[in-house]
C-alpha cells in the first residue's frame, strides 16, 4: 500500500515532465504548475492530490482491518486468550493505525521530494505568502506539513477502528470507514450545511498551507489537533465500550 | 450483565464530556468584561486618543448580504478580462468569510494577508513601495507612491499629525455634534474581542430611509484601539457585515515581513499609481470600506443627494453599458426593474439605469428608483 501511494507523486513528476511544453499551464490541483521551477513542490502537490481519497483510503483499510481482520481470520480469540486485556489490545491496534497514518504521509512526501530531485531543478522555495525560504528550512516544512497530515488522519483511524469492532467482516469495516471519510467531506463542500463544518473531520485536512505561510500560521495546527483528539477520545470510548462488552466467537 | 452495563458508561462519558468543553468554551470566550463605567464621549475620546501604530493580529470578516455565493463563479469567469475579474474579485471579497492576517508597524509599514484555502493575497507596503501578490495566479502588482501618499494607511491607525491636530477630547465632541441630527451614539454592553476587554458604541441611525439597523464598533478599554466593526440590517439580529480581530498582538512585528520581494517565476506588473488604488488590495483591510465605494470607483465625478444615512451617490458610468450587463456575474446578481437594474443586498442597493446611471446608496431601491426619476 505505501508504495501505491509512493506512485502518486512519481506519476504526478512524469507526466508534468513528458507534457512539459515550457509554459505553466492554468489548471490542476494547487502548486502543480510550479513543479517544473522546483522539484520540492512535487512532494506538496502529491499531499494535496492523495488528501481526498488515497491516504483516507489506505487509512481505512488499515484501521477497517484491525480488528475485523483478526475476527475475520479467527485469529481474534487466540489473541485474547493469551494473558492481554481489551484496553491494551485495542490501544495497541490504534497505535499501529497511527503508525500507518505517518509512514502513508511521510511516503508520499519523500517520494514527492526524491522525485522532484531527480527530475527538476530545486532552489529556495517560495511560500504562499510570496517570501522565499532556503532548501533546509523548505525541507522542515515538509515534515511539519506531514505531520500535521498525519495528525488530521487520526480521528479517522478512530473512527475506523470502532467500525471495526462493530463487525467480523473486515471488508466491511473498511468500506465503511472510507465512505465516513468521503461522505464527510462531500457534506463539508455543502454551504447548506455550513454550521456543520467546523465539526468535521475533514474540515482541516486544507489547511496544511497554513504551515507553507510567513510566519507561519499556528492556529489551524491546534485547531486541527483538538479537533482529531476530540474524534479520538469519542470513538476511543465508543470502540471500548463496544469491544469490551462484546462476546469474541471467533 | 451488570459488569457488561459498566463498560459502557466510557463510551457514554467521554462524547459527553467533549460535547460539554466544546459547547462551554464557546460561551467562556464571549463572557462579559467589567470595565469603569463611561459616557459614549468619552469612549469617543478614547478611540482618538488611540495610539497603537504596531501591532499584528488575525481579522474575521464575515458578511451575509443576501447575495448569492460568487466564489465558484469568479473563478470561471476567466482573467482574461481585466475589469471582470477586479469586479468578481472584489465581489468575492465583500460576500463570503475571510480570514486576514495583518502586520503594521507605524503608517508606512503595513502587510495585509488574506488567507485562502491553498494559496494567499498579499498587500505590502514598505515606505514608499507596494506590492500586491496573489499566489494562486503567480502574479504581482508593484507601485511606488509619490513621496508623500496615504492611499494604504489602514482606518485603524490614527491620522497624521497634519496642523493643528484638535484633543482626543474636542475631537469627540464634534463627532458626536455632527452625527448626532442623523445618528443615536450609545454605548452597549461590554464584550471580549481577540480576548481583550472592549466597549461597544451603538450608532444607530434616526432616519428610517436606510437599510442599516445599527453599527456597532467595539473599542478596546486599554489602548481605545477600534477591535471589531459589526454592521446590522435593519430588523434582523445577525450581522450582515462583520470584521473584527480574533487574535491581536501589540508587539512589533519583525521587520523582514514588510521586506517584500516576489518569487521566481511571478509575473509582475508596473503599475501607475493614477488607476490604482480601486479597492483591490486593500479590500480585507478597510473595516470602513463601503459597497458604495467600489461602486463609484470608475465614473466622472459623483453626486451625492440626500443626507446622512439616506443619501445617495450617482454616477454617470458613460460608455458602453453592455460590457458590465453581458457579464454573466451581472445577470446572476441583478434584478431587472422598471428603467433599469437593481443589485439589492442586505445593506447596500445599487440601480444601473438603463441611460448608463449607477446610483447607489444605503437605502431600498424603491427610493433609488425615485432619486433616478427625479431627474
Amino acid at each position: 500500500m505505501l508504495l501505491a501511494l509512493a506512485a502518486v507523486p512519481v506519476l504526478i513528476a512524469v507526466a508534468i515532465r513528458l507534457t512539459d511544453d515550457g509554459q505553466g499551464g492554468g489548471g490542476g490541483p494547487a502548486f502543480l504548475d510550479r513543479i517544473t521551477q522546483n522539484g520540492l513542490f512535487v512532494g506538496v502537490t502529491a499531499l494535496v492530490v492523495a488528501i481526498p481519497l488515497f491516504l483516507p483510503l489506505t487509512v481505512g483499510v488499515v484501521a477497517g482491518d484491525s480488528v475485523a481482520g483478526e475476527a475475520g481470520t479467527g485469529t481474534l480469540r487466540y489473541l485474547l486468550v493469551s494473558p492481554v486485556g481489551r484496553i491494551r489490545l485495542l490501544v495497541v491496534k490504534f497505535a499501529a493505525a497511527a503508525v500507518f497514518c505517518l509512514a502513508a504521509t511521510l511516503t508520499v512526501s519523500v517520494a514527492g521530494i526524491l522525485i522532484g530531485l531527480a527530475l527538476f531543478p530545486v532552489g529556495p522555495v517560495a511560500l504562499v505568502s510570496g517570501d522565499t525560504v532556503s532548501v533546509g528550512e523548505s525541507l522542515l516544512r515538509s515534515l511539519l506539513i506531514a505531520l500535521y497530515i498525519t495528525l488530521g488522519l487520526l480521528g479517522l483511524a478512530a473512527i475506523g477502528l470502532f467500525i471495526s469492532t462493530l463487525t467480523d467482516a473486515p471488508v466491511g469495516a473498511m468500506a465503511a470507514t472510507v465512505v465516513v471519510s468521503i461522505v464527510a467531506q462531500v457534506v463539508g463542500q455543502l454551504s447548506q450545511l455550513e454550521w456543520l463544518h467546523p465539526w468535521l473531520f475533514t474540515y482541516h485536512w486544507l489547511d496544511f498551507a497554513d504551515l507553507l505561510r510567513q510566519p507561519i500560521e499556528w492556529s489551524s495546527f491546534g485547531a486541527n489537533a483538538v479537533l482529531q483528539l476530540a474524534y479520538v477520545a469519542v470513538f476511543g470510548a465508543l470502540a471500548y465500550g463496544r469491544f469490551a462488552t462484546k462476546d469474541i466467537l471467533s | 450483565m451488570n459488569r457488561t452495563w459498566h463498560r459502557w458508561i466510557p463510551a457514554v462519558a467521554v462524547p459527553a464530556v467533549v460535547v460539554v468543553v466544546a459547547v462551554t468554551g464557546g460561551v467562556a470566550a464571549t463572557a462579559s468584561a467589567d470595565l469603569p463605567e463611561r459616557s459614549p464621549q468619552e469612549v469617543l475620546a478614547l478611540v482618538g486618543a488611540s495610539e497603537v501604530e504596531a501591532f499584528s493580529g488575525t481579522l474575521e470578516q464575515s458578511s451575509d448580504l443576501g447575495l448569492p455565493d460568487v466564489s465558484a463563479l469568479s473563478s470561471g469567469s476567466g482573467s482574461s478580462d481585466d475589469s471582470g475579474a477586479a469586479v468578481s474579485s472584489a465581489l468575492e471579497l465583500a460576500t463570503g468569510s475571510h480570514t486576514a492576517r495583518i502586520y503594521a508597524d507605524g503608517p508606512e509599514r503595513l502587510r495585509v494577508q488574506v488567507l485562502d484555502t491553498l494559496a494567499e493575497r498579499d498587500a505590502v507596503r514598505n515606505g514608499d513601495d507596494l506590492w500586491f501578490y496573489d499566489s494562486d495566479e503567480q502574479t504581482a502588482v508593484h507601485a511606488t507612491l509619490p513621496s508623500r501618499g496615504d492611499g494604504a494607511t489602514p482606518g485603524d491607525s490614527p491620522p497624521g499629525t497634519d496642523g493643528a491636530v484638535p484633543t482626543p477630547d474636542e475631537m469627540a465632541s464634534r463627532f458626536l455634534e455632527s452625527v448626532d441630527p442623523s445618528t443615536d451614539v450609545s454605548l452597549g454592553s461590554e464584550q471580549t474581542v481577540a480576548g481583550r476587554d472592549a466597549y461597544s458604541l451603538v450608532l444607530t441611525p434616526r432616519t428610517d430611509d436606510t437599510l442599516v439597523g445599527s453599527v456597532t464598533i467595539a473599542v478596546d478599554a486599554e489602548t481605545g484601539m477600534p477591535l471589531e466593526v459589526q454592521v446590522f440590517a435593519r430588523g434582523s439580529a445577525a450581522a450582515a457585515f462583520e470584521v473584527g480581530f480574533s487574535e491581536l498582538s501589540l508587539d512589533t512585528p519583525s521587520a523582514d515581513l514588510f521586506d517584500f520581494a516576489p518569487p521566481a517565476g511571478t509575473e509582475v506588473t508596473e503599475k501607475d499609481l493614477a488607476d490604482r488604488f480601486d479597492g483591490d488590495g486593500d479590500g480585507g483591510a478597510g473595516p470602513g470600506a463601503d459597497a458604495s465605494d467600489a461602486a463609484g470607483h470608475q465614473g466622472s465625478e459623483p453626486t451625492v443627494t440626500g443626507e446622512g444615512w439616506g443619501s445617495i451617490v450617482e454616477t454617470s458610468l458613460g460608455g458602453d453599458l453592455t460590457e458590465i450587463t453581458s457579464n454573466p456575474l451581472f445577470s446572476q446578481l441583478a434584478t431587472p426593474v422598471e428603467g433599469g437594474s437593481v443589485l439589492q443586498t442586505a445593506l447596500v442597493s445599487v440601480l444601473l439605469t438603463d441611460d448608463g446611471r449607477l446610483l447607489a446608496g444605503a437605502v431600498p431601491a424603491e427610493l433609488l428608483q425615485q432619486a433616478a426619476a427625479a431627474e
